[in-house]
């Protein structure tokens, strides 16, 4: 499975779970106007640092935090394996 | 088995909530600098007893730049955690005028940035699992006050702050949030307080005595179990009515 439709099933899943209607999922959209809150996003990013072993935010680093659905997607693709 | 991380695991309290929680059936993982006798002994009941699990990991937890790999090879190790006990910290006394900087300092190491910083990392593997228990060691004197424990003191009032705040924060995940602050009680750490001190504590509270180690155990026990499911973001007060 492709890291973006990791990703993408995992918005869907968390959504699911802690109730959230979620927008139509397309690149542009903001991450905050999805329907997920922002404890919906930080358990998108602990979900996704077990599955893909990948966390862009790990540490105190400089990563400004993605704006959009297609930005988040592609700081996990562009991250050094 | 459900995995329970225990700060300063291995003596006084530590030890004592280790024990309890590995006899309610929790694997439990203690951390701190050395493992200690009384450590080992503990182990070795516990695997005679044949409930639950008791593990030893050395860890210095003012290390604060390793605890996210810590937290890693941990999960590596035993997977997933559904509690956390912050326990470990260091007892500062003094006159803050007297005191180091460099002791101010150590003390807000210890006592606050590690367990903010390993609770972090915890949390975010319970975030994926089912629930889970937070519990943070705070104390009586960050209420009441006591000549010569203000950095100590203002370190445990922290705990309390943080144990609301995360409380709600987390609390849509089915993750609770508490601080069990215990009064005076026999370990290494008031080995400062002389026996008169204790014995005038005593006699101040409410039931003549003073709350032992067993008595704070059952209390975080209590908080980890599922009778304790519907109690989060609160202060448990064990300390035998010293401030009632
Ligand atoms: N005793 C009391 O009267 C009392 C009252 C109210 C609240 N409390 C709170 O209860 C908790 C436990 O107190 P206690 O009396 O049981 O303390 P203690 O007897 O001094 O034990 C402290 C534990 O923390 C560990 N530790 C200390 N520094 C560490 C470090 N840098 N890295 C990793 N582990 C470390 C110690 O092991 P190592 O030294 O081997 O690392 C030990 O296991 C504390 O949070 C304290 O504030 C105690």
């Amino acid at each position: 499975m492709s890291t973006r439709s990791v990703i993408l099933d995992e918005i869907v899943r968390i959504a699911e779970q802690q109730k959230k209607k979620l927008a139509p999922l397309t690149d542009d959209l903001p991450l905050l106007g999805s329907g997920l809150d922002s404890l919906c996003i930080a358990v998108l990013v602990a979900t996704l640092d077990d599955t893909l072993g990948i966390d862009p935010f790990d540490r105190d680093g400089d990563v400004p935090f993605p704006v959009t659905i297609g930005d988040f997607i592609s700081l996990y693709e562009n991250a050094p394996a | 088995m459900l995995n329970a991380l225990v700060t300063g695991g291995t003596r006084g309290l530590g030890l004592g909530i280790a024990k309890a929680l590995a006899s309610s059936g929790f694997q439990v993982i203690a951390i701190a600098r050395n493992e200690g006798d009384a450590m080992a002994a503990a182990r070795e009941q516990v695997a005679r007893d044949g409930r639950g699990a008791l593990h030893f990991r050395t860890f210095d937890l003012a290390d604060i730049d390793r605890i996210g790999d810590l937290v890693k090879t941990l999960r590596r190790d035993f997977g997933g955690f559904y509690g956390l006990v912050n326990n470990a910290a260091i007892g500062t006394s003094g006159i803050l005028t007297t005191m180091p900087d460099s002791a101010i300092e150590r003390a807000v190491r210890l006592n606050v940035v590690s367990p903010l910083t390993l609770t972090k990392y915890v949390v975010r593997s319970m975030m994926t699992g089912q629930g889970g228990r937070i519990v943070n060691l705070s104390s009586v004197v960050s209420s009441t006050g006591y000549s010569g424990l203000s950095v100590y003191s203002a370190t445990k009032a922290s705990l309390t702050g943080f144990t609301r705040s995360l409380a709600r924060e987390v609390g849509p995940l089915g993750i609770t949030v508490n601080a069990v602050a215990p009064g005076f009680i026999n370990t290494e750490m008031t080995r400062d307080l002389n026996s008169n001190q204790l014995v005038q504590i005593a006699r101040r509270s409410a039931l003549q005595r003073l709350p032992e180690v067993v008595d704070i155990a059952n209390a975080v026990d209590f908080l980890f179990s599922e009778q304790a499911r519907n109690i989060t973001g609160t202060v448990m007060t064990v300390d035998a009515g010293n401030t009632a």
